[in-house]
């Protein structure tokens, strides 16, 4: 009579409790799956906007060089700059035709004067872009217009953080929920089957061999609850990735590299069976001292 | 090293062989709250010896046996088997000795969810008896005790002398040093009853194998003249270790006849 054997005898007396104990498990895998996916995702979005311009500071016309260098270097100068971009009215003029390649009609009409110098400012610290802001209002010698997505980015932040904020605390609060059930459960089991456990024990079993298959068990609800949750949202995010990304495009909201997908559902699998190990020796050690 | 070095240690080896698993009660106290079941026990069984425990229901016969087995603990005074206090054993030291016991309890202690094959099964692993040999000692063990025809049927589906002999089966297939048989022939009809002892008589002889059985079956005692200690309100009242007692009457094989 293997392990294996004893094990799988307890998980078929028992359908219900199993059962429960299974379905718990993949419902916080799934959740922890999905946060994991939608958490890359907004990563992936700020990322994006984090490599596009996030503030730009169009200067007045007739501004000479001196005065444009200067501006260029204090705006280097504050903390939280990744880089300062100078767009000249010719670079201007030619991302204007850029855009609007398939209108002929608009592109003949403008020339560069008409169009605005600028400098395109990004950051690797979003706070610094009100200070830039609030310097640069008040000199309109220098700038004509300061074009600002503070709103956009600072809403995004917010849903930023408050996704990974509300989604750690559900998914914790998944976890321990279905934690301590598992362990409730192996706890009952092992009150059910406390006669063959005393029985074993005098026919000369170890502790630890009369431990062995609810620990067991608890492992094979964590290996089994990981693998079908964390496989389940995976396929489907793969399967839909592509019109999921067409979305949010040009941002990759959804991965396409394919291995890492292997390599999360194998450390959620390895998180999966230790959380039921722990569940089922919380729950055996109740009833069978060490 | 001289020879006189040799043969002493030689000697200390087979006596240490000879030692093993005996078993030793001093000044045995157990009490169950104001409840006094055994008081100054004191024996001494050498491996091997047949021991039949005699006495009245409630004289402290099982009590005994659970001492053995270290199911519960003397309140006062030690029982040592292999030289090990059960008292202050360590905990494996406690298994190993109980994997060398065979149990035939007076309730069965059959696992009811299990089939006997499986009963039995689990003694074996549970003294990581060789997986390729666990099927065939099931085999031999089950026939021994008649019980072919119901080797995959549950304890609730088998009658008293049926879950008996499933007990005994488990009991035997560890092949133990000690058996240790509580009522044994309770449940049993006449034929069984001395089917089982003399099954019991036999492993004694070819095997060294320790048995203690409790009964009240003072024919049985008689015709196997065997060492017979008597307990009476918790006390050894008469050990024939000291007076070894003769069965002149009859032989186990002209019991059997009388009751077939």
């Amino acid at each position: 009579m293997t392990t294996v054997n004893t094990t799988w005898h307890h998980i078929r007396r028992s359908p219900i409790q199993s059962f429960t104990a299974l379905i718990l498990m993949i419902f916080s895998f799934i959740l922890i799956s999905s946060f994991l996916v939608v958490s890359s995702g907004l990563a992936n979005v700020l990322g994006y906007f984090e490599t596009k311009p996030e503030i730009t500071l169009f200067i007045k016309d007739g501004l000479d060089s001196s005065a444009i260098e200067k501006t260029k270097q204090d705006l280097s100068n504050y903390v939280g700059i990744k880089e300062v971009k100078y767009i000249s009215k010719e670079k201007a003029l030619e991302i204007y035709k850029q855009q609007n390649k398939d209108n002929p009609m608009l592109t003949e009409m403008v020339t560069a004067n008409i169009l605005p110098a600028s400098f395109e400012v990004t950051v690797s610290d979003a706070a610094v872009l009100e200070k830039i802001y609030q310097n640069y209002a008040t000199k309109t010698d220098v700038v004509d217009e300061i074009i600002y997505q503070k709103d956009v980015i600072n809403s995004l932040l917010d849903w930023t953080r408050i996704i990974r904020k509300s989604g750690l605390i559900i998914t914790i609060t998944v976890i321990l929920i279905s934690f301590f059930s598992v362990a409730s459960i192996i706890g009952m089991k092992t009150t059910n089957r406390k006669d063959e456990i005393k029985i074993s024990r005098l026919l000369g079993a170890s502790n630890f061999y009369v431990k062995k298959p609810f620990l067991a068990e608890g492992l094979f609800y964590g290996f089994f609850g990981s693998f079908i949750g964390s496989l389940l949202i995976f396929s489907i995010v793969i399967l839909t990735r592509q019109s999921i990304n067409t979305f949010f495009d040009p941002v990759e909201f959804i991965s396409n590299n394919i291995g890492l997908y292997g390599i999360t559902l194998l450390s959620e699998i390895l998180f999966g069976c230790l959380i039921g190990l722990l569940a089922s020796w919380i729950g055996v050690k109740r009833y069978i001292k060490f | 090293m001289t020879p006189i070095r040799l043969v002493g240690l030689w000697m200390s080896v087979v006596s240490k062989f000879l030692n093993k698993m005996k078993i030793i009660f001093d000044n045995v106290d157990k009490n169950f709250g104001p409840i006094t079941a055994l008081k100054g026990v004191n024996f001494t069984i050498d491996q091997g010896e047949f021991v039949f425990i005699s006495g009245q229901s409630g004289a402290g016969k099982s009590t005994i046996l659970k001492l053995i087995l270290n199911q519960i603990k003397p309140s006062s005074g030690q029982v040592t088997i292999d030289d090990i206090d059960l008292t202050l054993g360590k905990k494996e030291a406690i298994d190993n000795i109980r994997r060398q016991i065979g149990v035939i309890f007076q309730d069965y202690q059959l696992i009811t969810d299990k089939s006997i094959e499986e009963n039995i099964a689990l003694s074996l692993d549970i003294i990581s008896f060789p997986k390729d040999k666990i099927a065939s000692k099931i085999d031999e063990v089950i026939k021994q005790v008649n019980l072919n025809s119901r080797r995959f049927l549950f304890p609730s589906q088998l009658s008293g002398g049926e879950l008996q002999r499933a007990s005994l089966a488990r009991a035997l297939a560890i092949e133990p040093k000690i058996i240790l048989a509580d009522e044994p022939t309770g449940n049993l009809d006449a034929e069984n009853s001395w089917n089982l002892v003399k099954l019991l008589k036999d492993i004694n002889q070819k095997n060294n194998t320790t048995i203690i059985m409790t009964t009240h079956n003072q024919e049985i005692i008689e015709s196997l003249a065997k060492r017979l200690i008597e307990v009476k309100d918790g006390s050894i009242i008469f050990d024939s270790s000291d007076k070894p007692k003769k069965s002149s009457k009859k032989t186990i094989n002209s019991k059997k006849h009388d009751h077939s």
